[in-house]
């Protein structure tokens, strides 16, 4: 394998930034890495739509943090701190395509291979605009300290 | 024939219309057969519209997570085009480099989570870890390979920062390629072979289906293309420019769809490995080509479900290009570049191969180095035509099978084109419990 330098702790964000809300884990890793909040220990990955490299990413680790936004029937804004095994994925996924995914296979998927860290926690940003643009709807931008602060909590 | 068949699958239950399989049929009289499909990205086109040179590498990078090397290059191709930038040798074998193992994870991940659990008869790559550990562990191994050969030469895991007009950054050394060429020869050569072996012992399990259509990919004299040379067919010996690659997809409304098909010289074409393979196979090199013997591909296989077969081919020709190319960077020395770049009004067009067929990005860009007109042509788009046709051949052929074996079918079919839709994540789609 290739040398790596690989810290216990990986925080993920998911997302594409050009679909407004959809990139807001996008947006928030990159706020945490260059925030200067987190000592050291910590890895930060912006893994845009990569789909099955999360398991990479993961393997190894102490702790995994992903930060997405998710469709959890709640008001826009709000931000939800589970871990799998506190929700059900409603995501039916027909495999025709590798540009589908959902998180929660991937983490059952990596449990199995015996991969996954101890500890899983998610993050998840209820949207209120899915449209093309680079912003986040102002729901979610209002709001953008406190979910680095409630995110970075995770690791001070 | 009396069997009533209502085949309706959803391929994104949260995109509205897209990639939706709908069959009907009453006592043998088919009423439908319909490719519902996906509409291409076209909005990133606007979206890249008014902005700068500089950022249209960026923001394409994010129309696709799984293809995002593909679409970086693409771009800095149509924007080199447009404004008359050389490149150095060094930068076309990085970048040759760098493409491969996006060739490399997609085609992995693809033959090995979507097209493997269909051929061991499970539902998905998760059970497969109980019924075929050591099937799964082995494209596990090839998938982190290219993750991390990417996430080297691309400077990051996905949407690259290396990839820039007028070069290739590089923010690694020649120890680190040296480390990546022990690794393929030591690591990713040995899983493709047990990989071709699996693949081998249920290659009786891909339905027996052929359909001769057009086989659309690059090639150029050097060397099996992905990157290099002309637009080139099955179906004639004409060679052209990419430069002129909209008298080749020409879009088309057909009655059976909801969509625009693409056509050249028949009411569809291929693109992606079977297509390159049908192009440029007697370019294999040695151990690709005898994995192709050994799997039985012959140039001119028109069974579109052996494009995952060609998939497993070109995993082989892509580590075997790769450590001849880091063989040559490694002997010629690697020397840091600046890209020279002067801005300069006009128009490109950029194209490469993506692992699911040939794409293309065409930028008109002013005289402040803005660009103010966009066109992407995907692979996807170009396939769709050739899918609905596909379907219209299989739905007569196997519809006495029964509704679930047709479905089955039907949806391997869509999957071994690996059809590209509008990477949003979505990822998490969640109740509490």
């Amino acid at each position: 394998m290739l040398p790596k330098n690989m810290n216990d702790i990986v925080v993920i964000g998911l997302g594409n930034p050009l679909l407004s809300d959809e990139g807001v884990g996008v947006h928030l890793v990159r706020n945490l890495s260059t925030l200067g909040q987190c000592g050291p220990g910590v890895d930060f990955f912006d893994l845009g739509t990569a789909g099955a490299r999360i398991l990479h990413a993961i393997a190894g680790r102490k702790k995994a943090v992903f930060i997405d936004c998710a469709f959890m029937d709640k008001d826009p804004g709000t931000i939800r701190r589970f871990t799998p095994d506190d929700v059900r994925s409603e995501k039916k996924l027909p495999r025709m395509s590798l540009h589908e995914g959902d998180l929660m296979q991937f983490i059952e998927l990596s449990r199995r291979l015996g991969e996954c860290p101890d500890e899983v926690v998610i993050f998840g940003i209820q949207p209120e605009d899915l449209s093309m643009g680079e912003a986040l709807s102002a729901a979610l931008a209002d709001r953008m300290d406190e979910y680095v602060e409630m995110i970075a909590a995770e690791f001070r | 024939m009396s069997q009533a068949i209502d085949i309706n699958v959803h391929h994104m239950t949260r995109v509205e219309g897209h990639g939706n399989i709908v069959i009907k049929a009453d006592s043998g009289a088919i009423q439908k057969i319909e490719w519902q499909v996906p509409e291409a990205p076209r909005f990133f086109e606007a979206m890249v519209r008014g902005r700068s040179w500089m950022d249209l590498q960026t923001i394409t990078s994010r129309i696709c997570g799984i293809c995002s090397i593909s679409h970086s290059l693409t771009s800095v191709k149509a924007t080199e085009d447009a404004m008359g930038i050389q490149t150095s040798e060094q930068t076309h074998k990085l970048r040759l480099l760098t493409h491969f193992a996006e060739q490399l994870q997609s085609h992995s991940l693809h033959v090995g989570y979507l097209v493997a659990p269909d051929l061991l008869g499970v539902k998905s790559v998760v059970p497969l870890v109980a019924s075929h550990p050591d099937v799964v562990k082995t494209i596990i191994r090839i998938h982190r390979v290219a993750n991390e050969w990417s996430d080297l030469l691309g400077g990051r895991t996905t949407h690259p920062v290396t990839i820039v007009p007028g070069g290739h950054l590089t923010p690694f050394n020649e120890n680190d390629l040296r480390e990546l060429k022990k690794t393929i020869e030591e690591t990713t050569v040995p899983d493709h072979k047990a990989l071709a072996g699996v693949i081998l012992s249920v290659a009786d399990k891909l339905p027996d289906f052929d359909r001769p259509t057009e086989y659309i990919s690059l090639s150029c004299p050097e060397y099996y293309s992905f990157y290099d040379g002309d637009i080139v067919s099955t179906d004639t010996d004409e060679k052209v420019p990419v430069q002129e690659f909209e008298r080749v997809a020409n879009e088309y409304v057909s009655p059976q769809s909801t969509a625009k098909f693409a056509r050249w010289h028949r009411d569809s074409y291929a693109v992606g490995a079977l297509a390159r393979f049908n192009n440029n196979a007697e370019q294999l090199l040695p151990l690709a080509a005898a994995t192709a013997n050994k799997l039985g591909l012959e140039k001119g296989c028109c069974n579109p479900y052996m494009n995952n077969v060609a998939q497993v081919i070109e995993c082989v020709q892509v580590c075997e290009h790769a450590l001849k190319l880091l063989d040559e960077l490694l002997s010629a020395g690697l020397k840091p570049e600046k890209p020279d770049v002067t801005v300069k009004a006009g128009t490109g067009v950029g194209c490469v191969e993506a692992p699911r067929g040939i794409l293309f990005h065409k930028y008109t860009i002013d005289e402040k180095g803005n660009c103010v007109e966009a066109n992407c042509c995907i692979p996807t788009n170009q396939n769709h035509a050739n899918i609905q046709k596909d379907f219209e051949a299989l739905v007569p052929k196997y519809m006495d099978r029964g509704q679930d074996e047709l479905r089955l079918l039907l949806e391997m079919n869509v999957r071994s084109y690996d059809p590209c839709i509008s990477c949003s994540a979505h990822y998490l789609d969640v109740k509490f419990v």
